[in-house]
């Protein structure tokens, strides 16, 4: 047995791995800029040069914050022509840009020497004191107009990658310097074309088609399962601890730790789940066995019927009706609408009885929806297991024997009935976690499933992802306490192999 | 003699067949389906604001018909008329003769005389082509109500049976072509019985790399800019993709015989395909559908295509672990050694032999699937994610419904529909079920 579980859990490793793989990769492809996101984009007016290098500034301190200024893997594939670096541009259009550019001529060193040089370019604004003197007499509000315009220019064309767009801002970009008083810039301008001339001259496409495999032994994946620090004990880490201590990063949405916005939502999604399995469980058991030992009888044909509608019902269509009828004033008004307790709250040292007894017109209808899904699916399952059951030769034997009708069912056919039963819990866990999104949304109940939605709507991909990783994993340990306690219960199974 | 005559007689499709018409509710919900598959067919034609069949200022026209957006008329004076179908304002216009569709509505368009929530029993009103506005006529009522825009209900349901079922049919046409052909592989195969040289195996790995290196990461920076152009560039370009992806792994498997020849990689080694694939199963039912689908439909672009592609991606486990199952029983079989001993390459003993006897199983995994698909489909449009905004769907009808109980059509008739779409494909599940495997019977 415990050979058994010690093999399970093996097993279990890559599959964790596979795991937080598929989150990771969800979360690495992902629309929009993170950095961006982070990044207040609100901001105008005052100087041009001390506002950008603020942004960058930024920028920069979040693309390390954020670990994009790492590679993404353990290993990449990439092309002879492309570097190895050019992850550590951390503005996702010039990436983009450069590898493109790369792609098309193949010679990384030049086009790096043609990048550095818009650099150049572009900080050379930064140090142009505009006055009346550098202005030789034309008006200074022109002067910085021509700056700003010449800025945006400049940035825009490190991520330029078409060739004709890239011609066409040079072209802007020299229009705007033949005014005299532009000669600091245009001289950098110079260089700029001389570097491009370079590359187009040095193009070496064929590297292209030649792959490199590179490893990075510190890499995005990495740093997110391990944390920045020692990747075995933790300790020294700046910006995260990593998945693997429970550090799921910072929601872009809240701002706030992941973990902890978990930890307080998880309480209701956990809460439903339980309460509605234990009713379902309650309701569906006794039915699954009544209806299965008088098979074909009327009873049996009405409740399967019942079953079977329930069964194919969306729970979504339900719960929206439930409301429409019971929480609606021009209809029923019994319960109130959304929400699992009263707006303002309890007052201070309200005892345990108050608070539930408070809460508990608001919880009817979210808990007839929950248990109407699962005691459909628990019946069916119940009615299935036991009728197999009935057919077996130890329950003939049992009735040969002579034993009641009442210890033959219950003492020696439910007990082997209930083992698919458990099968059920394992799927238990993740629902419990994952909340049931839909019947959460409907229900305001602030849950998981909540709580994903609006990340989902809110673009909160950690949150998202963080959720997917946990659920993922708490399935596979529901999967393993299932098999384990399907082994206890069944003497027949033997996992001793 | 006799007794094989006797077997070679018994049809196990035609046992089937006759077991399931014997089952009256799966029987029943095969023509229910039928119903609804040519509704889904013919939508344009049922429900559809442009007549079929108009004769205008001596014109006889066929817009219902029509694959072009404007009609160039020329009038008795010379002078031309020019008609843009899909706003032209058809029920006010002065027609010789017409024939309407059966619902005279299109969805999304919206009859501002009945905007805001018209009940399907309350008084609605019509503009005739004089000018006036009286009660609706019967034949132009919205039998089921309108939404707050005036959309009709009707025709926004019949509509949108077309995008549930092609949701619902054409992602299980893809989770079952990914799960038979890998729970056919696992269980003909196990782990032990796909030999290769270790030359081969290496080789082909390397091929593999280096397929996806050409076919894809070179040309990376085309596919996503087709995927900003159009879908069929993208597919133009997929396709593109997908050739030289093929081709390269066929020069490494034709290289890799030549490498197994050389003397220390001569040895052979097998492949796991059972572990590999079990695995693959393992993983995918380890995370809740539900919260899996949603992530990623969160981070796709929403079009219905997209929905197909995630859902059919991740929904072809249970076709497989069915198939796999019946593979692991079909592969003793005698007429499978036979056709082995015979020299049948393994390919065509898998598909053409192995594989139509046990695609039962899988077919009620599929029926199962295609419900459960269109719940998922439903309850995301429900949501708003993954689904473009501007589609009527039958989720994004509820959906629309909560905004005001006071319009229980709203709520209703979608319900209703999307019940019994579910419901007739569980009832079939389950006469497969009951007609290919009587142990299974209850």
């Amino acid at each position: 047995m415990l050979k058994y579980v010690l093999r399970r859990i093996l097993v279990f490793i890559p599959t964790l791995i596979a795991i937080t793989l598929l989150g990771f990769v969800i979360m690495v492809s992902a629309p929009g800029d993170p950095v961006e996101r982070m990044v207040s984009a609100a901001q105008s007016g005052g100087e041009i040069g001390s506002q950008t290098a603020n942004q960058i500034e930024q920028k920069k301190f979040w693309s390390k914050k954020l670990g994009l200024d790492l590679p993404i893997f353990y290993f990449s594939l990439n092309t002879l022509a492309h570097s190895d670096t050019l992850y550590r541009v951390y503005d996702r259009n010039e990436r983009n840009a450069l590898s493109r550019l790369t792609s098309e001529y193949g010679n990384w060193e030049a086009i790096a020497a043609y990048y550095s040089a818009i650099d150049e370019l572009n900080s050379a604004h930064g140090s142009i004191k505009v006055d009346s003197t550098m202005a030789m007499g034309y008006s200074v509000d022109k002067v910085k107009q021509d700056i700003n315009q010449s800025y945006f220019e400049s940035s825009a064309l490190k991520a330029t990658y078409n060739e004709t767009v890239i011609n066409a801002k040079l072209e802007t970009l020299s229009e705007i310097y033949s005014a005299p008083y532009m000669t600091i810039l245009s001289d950098k301008l110079d260089i700029v074309k001389e570097k491009l001339e370079a590359v187009r001259q040095t193009a070496t496409p064929w590297r292209v088609f030649v792959p490199v495999v590179n490893f990075y032994p510190n890499n995005q994946y990495h740093r997110w399962i391990f944390g920045d620090g020692n990747w075995v004990t933790g300790k020294g880490s700046e910006f995260t601890k990593g998945v693997i201590r429970g550090d799921f990063g910072t929601s872009y949405r809240t701002k706030m730790p992941i973990s902890e916005v978990i930890a307080t939502k998880i309480f209701w999604s956990f809460f439903f789940t339980m309460v509605s399995v234990v009713l379902g469980y309650l309701v569906s058991i006794p039915l699954g066995i009544q209806s299965a030992v008088h098979k074909d009888s009327r009873f049996d044909r009405i409740s399967s019927i019942i079953v079977f509608i329930l069964y194919s019902i969306p729970g979504f269509f339900a719960a929206t009706v439930l409301l429409m009828t019971f929480a609606n004033p021009d209809v029923l008004h019994w319960f109130p609408a959304s929400g699992v307790e009263p707006v303002r709250g309890f007052p201070e040292g309200a005892s345990f009885f108050e608070v539930w007894s408070g809460r508990f017109p608001y919880l009817i209808l979210p808990i007839i929806s929950y248990t109407y899904g699962s005691f459909a699916f628990l019946s069916r399952t119940m009615r299935v297991s036991m009728l197999e059951i009935v057919n077996q030769d130890y329950i003939r034997t049992a009735r040969a024997k002579g034993l009641s009708e009442r210890t033959v069912v219950y003492k020696h056919a439910l007990r082997n009935a209930l083992l698919p039963i458990i099968t059920v819990f394992a799927n238990i866990f993740p629902i419990a976690i994952g909340g049931s999104v839909v019947l959460e949304v409907i229900f305001t109940i602030p849950g998981m499933g909540n709580e994903v939605f609006q990340a989902i709507v809110n673009q909160d991909y950690p949150m998202v992802v963080a959720v997917l990783t946990i659920t993922g994993v708490l399935t596979l340990v529901g999967y393993l306490v299932s098999d384990i306690l399907y082994a206890v219960a069944d003497p027949r199974i033997s996992y001793s192999k | 003699m006799s007794g094989q005559t006797a077997t070679s007689q018994f049809n196990f499709r035609q046992y089937a067949w006759s077991q399931f018409k014997k089952n009256k509710p799966a029987y029943i919900s095969l023509w229910i389906l039928g119903v609804l598959a040519c509704i889904a067919l013919f939508a344009p034609l049922i429900a559809n604001d442009q007549p079929l069949y108009a004769s205008y200022k001596g014109h006889m026209l066929f817009p219902a018909f029509s694959f072009e957006n404007v009609y160039e008329l020329e009038l008795e004076n010379g002078s031309i008329e020019k008609i843009q179908l899909d706003i032209a304002k058809w029920k006010q216009m002065k027609l010789e003769s017409v024939l309407w569709a059966p619902v005279p509505y299109a969805p999304n368009r919206s009859d501002y005389l009945n905007s805001d929530y018209k009940s399907p029993s309350g008084e609605q009103y019509f503009q005739t082509p004089t000018g006036e506005i009286i009660d609706m006529p019967a034949r132009f009522r919205h039998y089921l109500g309108t939404t707050e825009k005036g959309e009709d209900v009707l025709s926004g349901l019949i509509h949108a049976s077309r995008i549930s079922l092609t949701i619902g049919i054409l992602s299980m046409g893809i989770a079952t072509l990914i799960g038979l052909v890998l729970g056919a592989l696992a269980g003909y195969f196990g782990d032990n019985k796909l030999r290769t040289t270790r030359g081969q195996f290496y080789t082909f790995i390397v091929g593999l790399v280096l397929a996806y290196y050409y076919a894809f990461m070179l040309r990376g920076d085309m596919l996503s800019d087709a995927i900003g152009t159009s879908g069929a560039a993208l597919l133009l370009q997929l396709l593109v993709s997908i050739l030289i992806f093929t081709a390269v792994c066929y020069l490494f498997i034709w290289i890799g015989k030549l490498v197994g020849k050389l003397p220390l990689l001569r040895s052979t080694r097998n492949i796991p395909v059972d572990s590999f694939i079990s695995r693959m199963i393992e993983i995918l039912i380890s995370i809740p559908g539900m919260v899996l689908i949603i992530s990623i439909a969160a981070v796709a672009k929403p079009s219905i295509v997209n929905l197909m592609l995630i859902i059919g991606l991740t929904r072809w486990t249970g076709i497989a672990r069915f198939t796999r199952a019946e593979f692991l029983k079909i592969k003793n079989l005698e007429y499978i050694q036979a056709g082995q001993s015979l020299g049948f390459s393994e390919a065509r003993i898998i598909f053409k032999h192995a594989l139509p006897n046990g695609v039962a199983p899988a077919l009620v995994a599929i029926a199962f699937g295609v419900a459960a698909a269109i719940l998922i489909e439903s309850s995301l449009s429900f949501l708003g994610v993954g689904v473009p905004p501007d589609v009527v769907t039958w989720g994004s009808l509820i959906s629309s419904g909560r905004q005001n109980y006071a319009a229980w059509w709203l709520v209703i008739f979608p319900g209703l529909a999307i019940f019994v779409t579910v419901a007739v494909y569980n009832l079939l599940g389950e006469g497969l079920r009951d007609a290919t495997d009587p142990k299974l019977k209850t």
